[in-house]
């Protein structure tokens, strides 16, 4: 016979059921009772963090270097509203999380109780679904469903609001299996044969083709990072990755012409504007990578593969749509191709290639580099050759630091790059960094920061300090909001408004009271010799990489322009003003 | 660049659960749709399905947005988008209280009779009228009755269905 188990237990048990080993979480009233069940096993490891949007962001870094859930626990209340900017992050990112908030007991919703907020009002439109649990007879079919809904089709995160009377009553729980109706989300993943078709005879046609790939790529597992690879190699085409797909396949690869978009390459923005045959791949046309929508890739026919329907024809119109699970799409796509015995010539595409060649040779990242002053892409450039063998996993906070992160490290496997794309969130870095560490507690990882950013979440290196988190911090440190600076000499007048970073911190005594090292430097001579002792180094460390405070990002396409605008370096003036349209855009 | 904006009456089956309305009104708000009329009861007890009529407008690009969208919610089973079936019908339901004191009784009811509104209570200075129609019915009625004072009136927004087979499935 079945026992009953509080509510609280059945929590723990569900989770156990879906296979987590670990969750992020804070304690309050509101989930003392699931905190107390926590006590009492020991299949799931809680690591407490030092604030809920930071459990958040660790879990969404555990899920990204893993692919499975990243699952959240925080009080009712202000425990529940910190973790806004962490599941608003995830859902733009497209990152699976279950969060479980403790909430007043169901008597007392409503009332404007001591630590009440309507959470699942709040979070309607920052998660992919939520829950609010208020009967125990729907406890365990709830959780259940988050995590079914939080992976399959388009990943996000769902919340499951738990009142706290909910948590001490008592019903029978049979596990998973005799848990009824969670599945009842049942995203299409399957293609229809006739757009493979259709897809391969575009594909056979193009004399400018080019693959744009994003996140979803990496979100449908490794076999569609190996069908794409193949795909890649059986064509011959270029390829171009989103901030959020580096790593989908190997940017090393001869094949890979740069990230595209505001602050990608040269050859690869170019090459999207002139092709005559973009094969868009699990990425979303987001405005950072098109630029001006009326003059994006304006001679192009348009493929668009996504699990996701809304996705479709949302900003940019496309000719043709594949609906599914990209895995699925690619393998049907490389089986026709072999079926059909279709071959495809490397002379048909020689013409574009020398074109793109020519592009590459502008040799657009490169910068003005100096002896006495450490350029911020010279520390990336020396991060990325002194640990590539070390296959590091990555993470970022937001700014110029995480542009030059993307344009200057090498990523050669998949979940192995977590940054946040969508949102943009300053102080993701450090605690995603967290998340991945406690996934992967013998890999380097590296939180590439910003001396502003990083001080968004600092309070983190006390669990860093906890749990002997070995992350290494390699704050390249400009004593700017960099990113804000380099738009206010672009777009308004030089007048630098508060983008100075006053009272920074010593950040090697700051490591140090967290008994982490400290590291600093300040002479390019010296970079390699911080970057090796900091591998060496077994605990956390804060490297104070003393960069050129004037340094801007390049090439950039300013806000309101076109891929063929590009700006490619201090020297490139802006062509007249920046349109009043430009001017509004973010 | 300036596409046409159309009507679309859209028909979403949903879980009668609480907050569905809140997802989908949230939805079109957060993304800047517009809301024309809608109206939403449950209509399959055993299920716990209701059925929500939004009529809304936009370019062919926005309605196929705003249509992936709200498929997106998992509370959503399914959702038709009623104009752009072969033939539909749509019709609203009105109630109206109107000012008679100066009418006599007669005349008010010759009137109520030949546009088909039903009256469904009377006393010595007011009446309230029930009438069904599609919108512009509803509009015209409105106009005419404009000769008596309209104390208050209230409008279900609209609820359609598709002719023939053309229906919507749970
Ligand atoms: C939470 C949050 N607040 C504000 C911003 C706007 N913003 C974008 S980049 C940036 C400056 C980041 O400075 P820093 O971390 O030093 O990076 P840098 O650009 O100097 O490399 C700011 C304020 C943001 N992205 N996130
Ligand atoms: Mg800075």
């Amino acid at each position: 016979m079945m026992k009953k188990l509080s509510g609280a237990r059945i929590v723990i048990e569900a989770l156990i059921q879906e296979n987590v080993k670990v969750i992020f979480g804070y304690p309050g009233g509101a989930v003392l009772p699931i905190y107390d069940e926590l006590f009492k096993q020991n299949k799931i490891r809680h690591i407490l963090v030092r604030h809920e949007q930071a459990a958040v962001h660790a879990a969404e870094g555990y899920a990204r270097s893993t692919g499975k859930v990243g699952v959240v626990l925080v009080t009712s209340g202000p425990g529940a509203t910190n973790t806004v900017t962490g599941l608003t992050d995830a859902m733009m990112d497209s990152v699976p999380v279950v969060c479980i908030s403790g909430q007043v007991p169901t008597h007392m919703i409503g009332n404007d109780a001591f630590q009440e907020a309507d959470i699942v009002g709040i979070t309607r439109p920052c998660t992919k679904h939520n829950y609010l649990v208020k009967e125990i007879s729907k406890l365990a079919e709830s959780i259940h469903s988050a995590f079914h809904i939080a992976k399959n089709g388009r990943p996000g995160p769902v919340l499951v609001d738990i009142p706290k009377d909910i948590q001490t009553f008592e019903t029978k729980y049979g596990g998973k299996k005799h848990t009824k109706s969670f599945a009842f989300y049942k995203p299409n993943t399957k293609p229809s044969r006739d757009t493979i078709f259709e897809f391969v005879n575009l594909l056979e046609k193009s004399k400018k083709p080019i693959f744009y790939v994003g996140g979803g790529v990496i979100n449908s597992g490794s076999r569609a990072s190996i069908y794409l690879k193949k795909l890649l190699k059986i064509t011959g085409f270029p390829c171009t990755q989103t901030l959020m797909g580096l790593g989908a396949t190997p940017t090393s690869d001869d094949q890979f012409i740069g990230m595209l978009g505001m602050h990608g390459t040269y050859e690869a923005n170019l090459s999207m504007n002139k092709s005559d045959l973009m094969i868009c791949i699990g990425a979303r046309f987001d405005d950072r990578i098109t630029g001006k929508v009326s003059g994006f890739s304006p001679k192009s026919k348009k493929v668009h593969l996504d699990i996701d329907a809304s996705s479709f024809n949302k900003s940019v119109n496309v000719d043709l749509l594949i609906q599914g699970d990209l895995s699925k799409i690619l393998e049907m796509t490389l089986k026709y191709i072999e079926n059909k015995r279709i071959s495809f010539s490397k002379e048909k595409i020689s013409a574009w290639w020398i074109q793109i060649n020519k592009w590459r040779a502008k040799n657009c990242l490169n910068y003005k580099n100096s002896r006495s002053i450490i350029k911020p892409q010279y520390a990336l450039q020396r991060l990325d050759f002194l640990t590539k063998h070390l296959d590091p996993f990555i993470t970022t906070e937001v700014g110029q630091h995480q542009m030059w992160a993307a344009q200057f490290l090498t990523f050669n496997k998949p979940k192995h790059w977590m940054t946040s794309g969508g949102l943009g969130t300053m102080g993701y870095g450090l605690p995603a960094a967290m998340g991945v560490q406690i996934a992967h507690p013998k890999d380097l990882v590296i939180d590439v920061a910003g001396e502003a950013s990083i001080l968004m979440n600092i309070q983190e290196m006390s669990t860093i300090k906890q749990y002997r988190l070995p992350v290494k911090i390699f704050i390249l440190n400009n004593h700017y909001m960099g990113m804000v600076r380099q738009w206010q000499e672009l777009l308004h007048g030089n007048r630098l408004s508060e983008s100075y970073m006053d009272s920074l911190p010593d950040f090697v005594k700051l490591a140090e009271s967290f008994g982490a090292t400290g590291l600093r430097v300040s002479k390019p001579g010296e970079m390699d010799d911080l970057i090796k002792e900091m591998i060496k180094i077994k605990g956390p460390v804060i490297c104070d990489v003393v960069v050129d405070p004037k340094e801007n990002c390049f090439p950039m396409i300013p806000s309101g322009s076109t891929h063929d605008q590009m700006l490619l370096g201090p020297n490139d003036k802006l062509e007249g003003e920046i349109s009043e349209e430009g001017m509004v855009l973010v | 660049m300036t596409e046409s904006h159309s009507k679309h009456i859209l028909s979403i089956m949903v879980d009668n659960e609480p907050g569905v309305l809140a997802r989908i009104v949230g939805l079109f708000s957060g993304r800047g749709y517009n809301i024309e009329s809608l109206s939403v009861s449950e209509v399959d007890s055993d299920k716990f399905l209701s059925r929500v009529t939004v009529v809304t407008s936009g370019t062919k690009n926005i309605i196929d947005q705003i249509k992936a969208q709200v498929r997106k919610l998992i509370p959503v089973h399914n959702l038709i988008d009623i104009t752009e079936l072969k033939s539909f019908i749509g019709k609203e339901l009105i109630l109206m209280k109107l000012d008679i004191k100066q009418k006599t009784v007669q005349e008010v009811h010759k009137h109520i009779e030949n546009i088909g509104a039903k009256i469904l209570f009377e006393d010595k200075t007011t009446t309230i009228i029930e009438f069904s129609g599609t919108p512009t019915e509803i509009s015209g009625l409105i106009k005419k009755m404009k000769v008596y004072n309209i104390i208050e009136l209230t409008r279900s927004g609209l609820v359609s269905m598709a002719l023939g087979k053309d229906y919507i499935r749970r």
